[in-house]
């Protein structure tokens, strides 16, 4: 589905990215750890196109998408829900999810404004209200299912679970898995292994923008050395 | 007087649609683009002219008129879009300045190419009956097509609001207007949207010129004065706020029809005072917000001490200019002497704009007070040469403080509007107050005494007072002062945090820069032997916007370049071709393209590279 090979990317002079690679199987969830600053949110930059990468490869089913501008990637298939999430605040909840709207994908099953608020049920309440008056984790939840309104087959989470109370990571995490039972791939950039815990296929541990560590869950629960010197805070 | 009152209101109606029409494709553009348009007033112009042609030619009948200017609005939206994907698009991640740079180029070339076509005459449109129908109110007659104006003011502003609330493409603008990259990142070719605002706008703009029509005549000066009422509509209103421009139309047209009907002699100024007044309550207009500033492209900013290089060039060209007087004939000497006095005031807005971080469209202000400054000495005191400069420069500053104290408080277009509102009110009060300032006819016979030994003496007193006062500002960047500065422009709260008084270090900078423009505009006084308004004029203030940014605003060799080439260039143009206008737009298209970073900048990129 997703092949990374060599990725280098640069903010201005500085390099941030130093050969990143990595593959990601269809339907499959892969949680990119490390501590702040690692490059976790440069990579998925990279992969959508804000950060256009300077070196390496991105393929993307057969595509070669690196250096492709940002809504070639997405119509490509690829959906990005950005850390800071920027919902437009002035929007509502519906208008919102109008503008990630894109044809349906052969072989998924479409998404729709009724889907996602089942997906979503504190969403349906909302459909009126500005995004801007609404919680943070509403606000997660709406960037999410805009993303969706794409029929992605990939989706990148940038810190999904940053700053939300329990209940909310509950409900966030259980549309990640519900995703991941529809067919769709995960990205997902995390601090804090606990989320990765619940959801990963595949975890890729980040260290000054390069993957330093990678295998299963189960893996990097025996490896106590490599999570005490790549995520120990 | 009921009578009175009713007959005003409705003249201020019918005035605001008109301002709506007008302003409303403005203030769509940059909501969602976030460029400055500066041609917007020549799509206007165009609108007026296209729709003299095309409904001169359609059967004199109201359908006819109406299908006339929907034609007209519909070949003037084409034109926006050719604009866009010709030129603004390549500009829209360029510094915000150039896109106003590069469009005002624009409205130099429209103003030149309509000439061309439709001739230097002012063209009325022949009123046939239903045009020159009125209704009876009172004592009074008022015509029938401005009460139709009054109504399709509010029927554009319904139907605009039913497309951005309404439609997916009104939803896609408006959240292109929150967040542009973001939408990219949902898929969404913003490119293409941009283009239909862009066609959109200079649609609204087409329209409003061929309605324009039955009250005005179409000539080439109503590119660069519709502008203006635009720009000051859209401030008044908030930047992008299509609500607000509706708001700030009608307050403007009604009290400019009652202002000018209780104080005839405020039309000149009447809304420019509006306009102050509305941005020292509300800095971002009545229905503005702030401005999310992410996603701008950073100035490049590398002021460092000269290189030997630089230095050397530097040298040859003083050495260059100490010999001219010696091998260059009159003109020549005169065209350098202007130059000279260019470059201070370049440099002067440079201060400001660059280091400073406040963008100014009145800067003449500060040239022309200290021309009228000077030349009031001169003539009404007697006042010998050096004590003359020395009051220009002094009157300049002192209003400069002044004014200062008010408008360092805003930032970026609102700053430069005030800053334009200022000029303007400025320019009127000469124009008006004809007993000091003589008005439209200037003042005359500011010469140099003639113990400086003519035009060559001149020449070495404005080579050693803008060299001198340039390399002075240019010393006051290098200090802890202009640090202080750059600080306080990149990151305010920062800035703020580490103990720096920004509002004082703005200030600062703002009356260094007015006192050093203003002795600009006292040697060009003495240069030239009188004083004209024009010198407080927008035309000036251009010219200083354009020399700074052709030198390029990163570099403080950038007004020293920008100033020479645009007065060589200028006058040159001015000698060579009665199309100078077009030459110089196409230059300075060709320049934005080319040299994004400024002449300078890009020269300092390459010896880097």
């Amino acid at each position: 589905m997703l092949e990374v090979e060599r990725l280098c990317s640069f903010y201005g002079r500085a390099q941030i990215l130093h050969d990143v690679g990595f593959a990601i199987a269809p339907g499959s969830v892969a949680v990119l750890l490390g501590r702040n600053g690692a490059g976790k949110s440069t990579v998925l930059k990279s992969l959508i196109g804000l950060v256009p990468p300077r070196a390496g490869r991105i393929r993307f089913q057969t595509a070669d998408i690196a250096g492709l501008p940002p809504h070639r990637i997405a119509r490509a298939g690829i959906g990005y829900v950005p850390e800071e999430r920027r919902v437009f605040a002035d929007l509502t909840v519906a208008e919102n999810l109008e503008t990630g709207r894109h044809p349906p994908r052969p072989g998924l099953a479409p998404w729709t404004q009724a889907r996602l608020f089942a997906l979503f049920p504190a969403l349906a309440e909302l459909r009126r209200r500005p995004a801007g008056r609404m919680s943070g984790g509403e606000q997660q939840m709406l960037a999410i299912a805009r993303t969706l309104m794409g029929n992605p087959r990939l989706v990148l989470l940038d810190e999904p679970g940053e700053g939300l109370a329990p209940l909310m990571l509950r409900q966030i995490e259980q549309a990640v898995r519900a995703l991941r039972d529809e067919g769709v791939s995960l990205l997902i950039a995390e601090q804090g292994p606990a989320f990765a815990r619940a959801v990963a296929d595949q975890v890729l541990v980040m260290e000054k923008g390069a993957i330093v560590w990678s295998g299963s869950q189960a893996a990097l629960a025996a490896d106590a050395p490599a999570r005490q010197r790549y995520l120990a805070p | 007087m009921h009578g009175f009152f009713f007959l005003q209101l409705l003249t201020g109606l019918a005035t605001a649609a008109q301002l709506f029409l007008l302003a409303a494709g403005l203030t769509v553009i940059f909501g969602v683009t976030r460029v400055v348009n500066f041609a917007h007033g020549s799509l206007y112009m165009l609108g007026a002219y296209l729709g003299y042609s095309l409904i001169t030619r359609a059967p004199p009948t109201p359908v006819g008129f109406a299908l006339g200017a929907l034609a007209t609005a519909a070949i003037v939206a084409a034109l926006g879009a050719a604009l866009e994907i010709g030129l603004l698009r390549r500009l829209y991640r360029a510094p915000d300045l150039f896109q106003l740079l590069a469009t005002f180029a624009v409205a130099l070339m429209a103003e030149d190419l309509t000439q061309r076509v439709w001739g230097a005459e002012d063209l009325a449109l022949p009123r046939p009956g239903f045009l020159a129908a009125a209704v009876r109110i009172g004592a009074a007659r008022f015509p029938l097509y401005d009460l139709v104006l009054i109504g399709l003011g509010p029927a554009v502003y319904l139907a605009l609001l039913a497309l951005f609330r309404t439609t997916r493409w009104g939803v896609l603008v408006r959240a292109a207007t929150a967040d542009r990259d973001m939408l990219a990142c949902l898929g969404v070719d913003q490119r293409w949207l941009f283009t239909g605002v862009f066609a959109l706008g200079a649609g609204l703009a087409g329209l409003g010129g061929a309605l324009g029509l039955p009250d005005a005549t179409a000539t080439l000066q109503m590119g660069f004065s519709s502008v203006t009422d635009a720009f000051v509509v859209v401030v008044v209103g908030g930047l992008g706020s299509l609500s607000g421009a509706a708001l700030a139309s009608l307050l403007i047209g009604l009290l400019q029809a009652f202002g000018i009907a209780l104080v005839p002699r405020s039309t000149l100024v009447l809304v420019f005072v509006v306009m102050a007044v509305a941005l020292v309550l509300r800095p971002h207009g009545l229905l503005g917000r702030v401005p999310d500033e992410t996603g701008r492209a950073a100035m490049p900013d590398l002021i460092r001490p000269a290189t030997p290089a630089l230095r050397a060039l530097a040298l040859a060209a003083l050495l260059a200019a100490l010999a001219l007087p010696f091998v260059a004939g009159p003109f020549l000497l005169s065209v350098a002497t202007e130059a000279l006095i260019a470059l201070l005031f370049a440099a002067s807005l440079h201060l400001m704009m660059g280091p400073g971080g406040m963008a100014s469209f009145g800067h003449a202000a500060w040239f022309g007070l200290g021309a009228y400054g000077a030349a009031l000495a001169a003539l009404a005191l007697r006042a010998p040469l050096p004590l003359a400069l020395v009051m220009g420069m002094l009157l300049a500053g002192a209003v400069a403080a002044l004014f200062g104290l008010v408008v360092v408080r805003l930032a970026g277009v609102y700053l430069a509007m005030l800053t334009l509102a200022f000029a303007q009110i400025v320019w009127a009060g000469a124009m008006q107050f004809g007993e000091i300032s003589g008005g439209d006819n200037g003042l005359l016979g500011v010469w140099p005494p003639r113990w400086l030994g003519g035009p060559v003496g001149f020449y070495f007193l404005a080579l050693a007072l803008c060299v001198g006062g340039a390399l002075v500002l240019r010393r006051a960047l290098q200090a802890p002062f202009g640090y202080a500065l750059r600080g306080a422009r990149d990151a305010p709260q920062r800035a703020a945090a580490i103990g720096l008084d920004i509002t004082r270090l703005r200030w600062a900078a703002f009356t260094l820069a007015g006192a050093a423009a203003g002795l600009a505009g006292a040697l060009f006084a003495f240069a030239k032997g009188s004083v004209f308004p024009t010198y407080l004029g927008l035309g000036r203030s251009v010219d200083a916007l354009l020399m700074v940014l052709l030198g390029g605003i990163g570099t403080m060799s950038g007004p020293f370049v920008g100033a020479v080439v645009y007065t060589g260039l200028y006058d040159a143009l001015l000698l060579a071709t009665d199309a100078w206008r077009l030459v110089l737009g196409a230059a300075i298209v060709a320049m934005v393209l080319l040299f994004p970073q400024g002449i300078a900048g890009a020269a300092a990129r390459r010896v880097r590279a």
